[in-house]
This record gives C-alpha cells, sequence and structure tokens, in this order.
C-alpha cells in the first residue's frame, strides 16, 4: 500500500499538466487579484497631481490624498494639457489641477479644482470624487465655522473584523484550486487510465480496488495541502489578506471540499468514454461553477431565480462555510444548512461513483 | 499432461450479439496454447474472460483446478500473468518503478533488476515507457505479465504491430518463456506465429471453434497436405489441364507464369513433380501445406480478407 502512495504521489508531482492546475493557476489568480486588490494595491490607479497653491487647504488636501495610500501620485507633471493628454492615452487614471491661491483667503481666490478624468472608468472615479466630496464638504463645514455637522453616519458592521475585497476572493479561490484540480485531474486521470487500460491491468492483480482509489485520493490530498498553503502564504504575507479563523479548520474544510470534488471526477469518469469527453465534461462542469459558484463575485447579487438555483452547486455551501471561517472565524457548525448541503453532495457522489465507476468494462 | 486450464460451453453475449458460442477447451501444463483468428473472432473476449476480466453469459471456467466462473479469487490472480492487448502503462514512472509497484500488489515478486535483464532493458531501467520503441514496449509489457513469477500467462496479440525482426525477438522471448516450465496462453491473428510458437491451437471464428489440435497434426489433417510452387511462362493449356486433374492449381495473383499446387496424396505429389519439370521451370519449390492453407480451408477466406 505504500508502495501504492509513493507511485501516486510521484505521478501528481510529475504530472506537470496536473501540477498547473493545482498551483500555477490558483496561484496566477492569487496574483492577479492580490495586485488589484491586495492590502498594498492602489486601487485607484494612477493620479496626476498639479498643485498651483501653498495655502492650508491645498496642503492638507495633498497630504490627504497621499496619506489614502489610494492612488499612485505623480507629481512631474505640471502642465494640465499634458496632464489631459495623459489621463487621454490611459497612462493616468485621472489628474487633479488645484489652482493657484485656491483656499487662501483673498476675495478672488479660486473656489474650484479641476478633475481630469475618463467617463469610462468608473471604478477610479467612484474613488476619486468620493474621497474629494468628503474633503470639499469637510473644508466647507469649516470655512463657514461649523465645528461639527449637523447630521452624520453611525457605521454598524455586521463583520467587527477589517475586511477588503481581497479577503473575499482569497477564499474564493482556494475553493477555485480545489474544484479545477481535483474535478479535472481525476475526471481526466481515470478516463486517460482506462483508456490506456491500466485500471484493467489492476484488476488482474490482487490489488483491492479500493486500495487502488484510496491511493489516488491520498496522494491528491498530498497535493491539496500543499495548494492550500501556499496560496494562503502567498495571500498573507504577500498582499496581507485578513485570515480570521483557526487554521486547522480552514484545512479541515479545504479537505472535505477535496473530497467533495473527487468524488465529482469519479462520478464524471464513470459516465465518460474516452479522455477528451472528460476533459470537456470537467470544463462544462467546473467553469459554470467558477462564475456562479461564489469564487469571485457574491451570488447574492444574481437574479433571485438564479441565485436560488446556484445556491446549490456544490462550491457555493462550501465557499460560504469557508469564508464564515477565514473571515469571521465562525465556526462550520454555527451555520449546519451549508455543512448539510455539502454533506449531501458527498453522500450522493459517492453512491453514485461506487455505482457506477468500474474499473473494468463488466 | 495435466490441464490448468479448463473451458466447458463458455458463451458471452452482449444484448443480442453473441461474442463467443459455447466453446471449450483444455489447456495442459508447460504448453504454449494459441486461440487464432481474424479481428472479432471472440479470442480477446474468451481471454479475458479466464482472467477474470469480463462476466460470463454461461459456462463454466476451472483454473488450477478452482471454479472462477463467478469471478477470479485472489489466490489465482496471484499465480497468473496477464499481458492485455495494445495497453500503456503509467505515463510518468520509470520502468522500474513500474515493475516495482506491480510487484507490490503480490506476496511473490521477482526483482524489477532481473526482470529487465530478461529482456534486454536493464540499461532502460530509468526510461519512461513513451521513449521506448514499439518492440521495446512489448517485450516491457511481457515481462511486467511476469512480476509475481506466475504459473500460467496470458498474452494477447503480444506481436500485433511490429516489425518482423521485432517480432522474431518476441518470439525468442516467449519461447525462453515457456523454458521456464510456465504455461502460455496467447491469441493472435499472425498464422507464422501460431506455428511457429503453439503446441496446440484453436481456431476461431464468429465466437466459435473450427478446429483444435497440436498444430502440426492439424495442418496434416488438411484435405490437401502438399504444396508446390511454381514458376512456368511456356505452361500449356494441356500441361495445365492434366495438373487440375492431379489436384487444385491455382495462378497466383497478378503474376500470369507463377502458380501454386494443393495436392492430396504424396502419390499426386510425385506425378505433378514429374510434369513440371518437365516443363524446365524458372522455380519449384515442394513443401507442407501451412497454417494459413488450413484456415483458408475452415472459413473460406484468409484473415483480413
Amino acid at each position: 500500500m505504500l508502495k501504492l502512495f509513493i507511485a501516486d504521489l510521484k505521478l501528481v508531482f510529475r504530472n506537470r499538466q496536473y501540477a498547473f492546475w493545482a498551483v500555477m493557476f490558483p496561484l496566477l489568480f492569487t496574483f492577479m487579484f492580490g495586485f488589484f486588490f491586495g492590502d498594498k494595491s492602489t486601487s485607484g490607479g494612477n493620479l496626476i497631481l498639479i498643485n498651483n497653491s501653498d495655502s492650508q487647504v491645498a496642503t492638507t488636501l495633498v497630504k490627504a490624498i497621499e496619506d489614502s495610500k489610494q492612488f499612485n501620485i505623480n507629481r512631474d507633471i505640471t502642465d494640465p494639457e499634458k496632464a489631459k493628454e495623459q489621463v487621454e492615452k490611459n497612462k493616468a487614471a485621472a489628474s487633479l489641477v488645484i489652482p493657484k491661491d485656491f483656499g487662501a483667503m483673498l476675495p478672488n481666490a479660486p473656489r474650484e479644482i479641476e478633475v481630469i478624468y475618463d467617463p469610462g472608468n468608473s471604478t477610479v472615479n467612484a474613488i476619486l470624487f468620493g474621497f474629494l466630496d468628503q474633503f470639499i464638504n469637510q473644508a466647507t463645514f469649516q470655512a463657514a465655522g461649523v465645528k461639527e455637522p449637523l447630521y452624520s453616519i453611525k457605521e454598524v458592521k455586521t463583520n467587527p473584523n477589517e475586511l477588503n475585497y481581497f479577503d473575499f476572493i482569497l477564499a474564493g479561490i482556494l475553493g477555485l484550486a480545489l474544484m479545477n484540480s481535483n474535478i479535472i485531474s481525476i475526471a481526466v486521470g481515470m478516463s486517460k487510465y482506462r483508456e490506456d487500460k491500466i485500471l484493467k491491468r489492476i484488476t488482474t492483480t490482487p490489488m483491492k480496488t479500493w486500495w487502488f482509489i484510496v491511493g489516488e485520493i491520498a496522494s491528491r490530498l498530498v497535493m491539496n495541502f500543499i495548494q492550500v498553503s501556499m496560496i494562503l502564504v502567498i495571500g498573507k504575507y504577500l498582499f496581507h489578506a485578513h485570515i480570521y479563523g483557526n487554521i486547522f479548520v480552514v484545512y479541515l474544510l479545504a479537505l472535505l471540499g477535496a473530497v467533495l470534488f473527487q468524488l465529482l471526477g469519479f462520478v464524471i469518469a464513470s459516465f465518460v468514454k474516452t479522455t477528451d469527453a472528460a476533459q470537456g465534461a470537467a470544463t462544462a462542469i467546473t467553469i459554470p461553477m467558477m462564475f456562479l459558484g461564489g469564487v469571485f463575485f457574491p451570488i447574492d447579487t444574481l437574479p433571485k431565480w438564479l441565485f436560488s438555483i446556484v445556491q446549490y452547486l456544490p462550491i457555493a455551501p462550501l465557499l460560504r462555510i469557508i469564508r464564515a471561517a477565514v473571515l469571521e472565524g465562525e465556526s462550520p457548525l454555527a451555520n449546519p444548512t451549508n455543512l448539510i448541503i455539502v454533506f449531501v453532495w458527498i453522500f450522493a457522489t459517492l453512491i453514485i461513483a461506487s455505482w457506477k465507476f468500474r474499473l473494468t468494462e463488466d | 499432461m495435466p490441464q490448468v486450464i479448463k473451458v466447458d460451453s463458455l458463451v458471452k453475449k452482449y444484448g443480442n450479439f453473441t461474442a463467443v458460442n459455447g466453446i471449450s477447451f483444455e489447456v495442459n501444463k508447460g504448453e504454449i496454447f494459441g486461440l487464432l483468428g481474424e479481428n472479432g473472432a471472440g479470442k480477446t473476449t474468451t481471454l479475458e474472460m479466464i482472467e477474470g476480466l469480463r462476466k460470463l453469459t454461461s459456462g463454466k471456467i476451472t483454473v488450477l483446478g478452482e471454479d472462477i466462473s463467478g469471478g477470479c479469487k485472489d489466490s489465482i490472480k496471484e499465480k497468473i500473468g496477464v499481458q492485455l492487448q495494445s495497453s500503456a502503462y503509467y505515463a510518468f514512472l520509470n520502468l522500474y518503478e513500474i515493475l516495482d509497484l506491480f510487484g507490490s500488489f503480490y506476496t511473490t515478486r521477482l526483482q524489477p533488476d532481473e526482470l529487465l535483464k530478461m529482456v534486454d532493458l536493464d540499461s532502460k531501467r530509468k526510461s519512461l515507457v513513451n521513449n521506448l520503441s514499439g518492440g521495446q514496449k512489448q517485450r516491457f509489457s511481457i515481462v511486467a505479465s511476469l512480476v509475481n513469477n506466475p504459473e500460467i500467462v496470458f498474452l494477447d496479440e503480444p506481436t500485433t504491430g511490429l516489425d518482423p525482426l521485432a517480432r522474431r525477438n518476441l518470439w525468442d522471448l516467449i519461447t525462453k518463456i515457456k523454458k521456464q516450465g510456465k504455461t502460455i496462453i496467447l491469441t493472435t491473428h499472425y498464422m507464422e506465429e501460431a506455428e511457429i510458437l503453439c503446441d496446440r491451437i484453436a481456431i476461431m471464428d464468429k465466437g466459435k471453434i473450427l478446429k483444435m489440435g497440436q498444430t502440426h497434426r492439424l495442418i496434416e489433417g488438411t484435405k490437401n497436405p502438399y504444396k508446390i510452387s511454381f514458376v512456368a511462362p511456356n505452361l500449356e493449356q494441356k500441361t495445365y489441364g492434366q495438373l487440375a486433374e492431379i489436384g487444385i492449381i491455382e495462378n497466383l495473383a497478378g503474376k500470369s507464369d507463377h502458380f501454386e499446387m494443393h495436392i492430396k496424396t504424396q502419390k499426386n505429389l510425385n506425378k505433378a513433380v514429374d510434369i513440371i519439370q518437365k516443363l524446365d521451370p524458372e522455380s519449384l519449390t515442394v513443401g507442407r501445406a501451412s497454417l494459413e492453407d488450413l484456415f483458408i480451408e475452415l472459413t473460406g477466406h484468409n484473415i483480413g480478407e
């Protein structure tokens, strides 16, 4: 049995295609989203800042923009026309021009700052204008002698932890990695073994089918452990993702997901005849789950009728539990419905795989 | 010689199609037994039922004294070695690792290096199967069926797709395995292979055994056991008629002066040789009928026609 497990490990680690799907593919997503939305990212993009005023208001505004760390600030360009040209060429997200004497206590001092922006760049515009609105309002109140605004907002968070979009995505990438690597590798791997008659050859030996399957599953779980560890380490230490839950629980949930997706892979391998068909079927199952299962976006923003269906896809409840555990440190038992759905899937796929998956034709 | 395999009234049906239709045969210890026939004759299905890979529709199979009709028991699997038709092995394990892995499935196992040496692949122990030539792959495939030092070896079309030299190398290997005292049951559609290797054969066609017995006896038992081949550009119609009275004469396809005769008795053979010699033939070969002649006699066509 040990020899079988070691041989399976060699097969898993020497198979470059599998290694890509298991490690490179999710890491690619981790890096991509990390650079966009991680803690070090500047979600507002490049901002050309031209400050022609030396008033206290202008200086405070510039400092506030710098401190927000939302933008990469470019102060090399001083000509507004040139700044506009840069925005038009998409070399800068926007340009902010503070005119001479803006904020100064002079009778004819200008009261407007100029923002050159691309209307199509809605994310940057929302961040920039939101920021400027808030600053201008405060400056106006101060100029009018209002110490405290009459109305304000009281923030009540459902989750006291500090979170960002990358934290949401990271848990999604964990689920995506487990889903892609396990469904594809089992479905395609078993079909290839069947095509090459390796499954048949094994049946002629006294080796129990059970041991063979355990070896296949166990070797992939080792890969899953490495996969999950790499995503978490890179997410946390390179992009400063927030992980509030017990790491042991996160690994346990990843293991649960890995088993579920491997069983799904066996179900596919039970029904398809060729390796190409397995590849097609696995892709047809993983792609919709990738986009509709809540990997990249919260699925409750979907139309109600669609949400009522996709919330039961295998990856959806799994991601809900993983996110609750990672982002809120919530026990999977706190909301058992999701855990029950995952176990129903495991149970259903186990029954179908045991019934249909055969090493030989007869 | 004691029997190691006994097949009795074996039937395999797929829906309305009968792949194997009530065949019976025995295989004796230490012999090479061949199932000869075209693709689709039922050879592989028969072999796979004996190996425990396919369920029987009806009939009985006994291997090494044990009834395996309901499935091959582990105790029997320990004693048989199987080489499947055009099978591949793990793509990312080297030859040594594959033999070591498969050996670990059995209680009795031979050393991978010893096995690789047997088929002159010891220098390739770290190679992947995909990097081997066709002949090397087949040699490896056969030696992989010997990892458990089996009593019975099943070889399914072991030389299909190989060039003549590689085929002859495999024949030497199969003979070597036989000399170790193992029983070999093989399928083939190569007449020459069956004739050279097999002690006994069963000729199969459309799921049935048409003829079975010792290879040389079967050939001797053909209706026309003697054969003359000759080249005579000046063969006249009258002489052709004389020869046609003695045996079956036919013009070889595409060559108007090449002829072949099939003759029933020694007396007629002598007569025919006398007549042909008077023609001063460019070439004259006298021999016995081959397995191919027997196959054509039984089925009415050659393999592949």
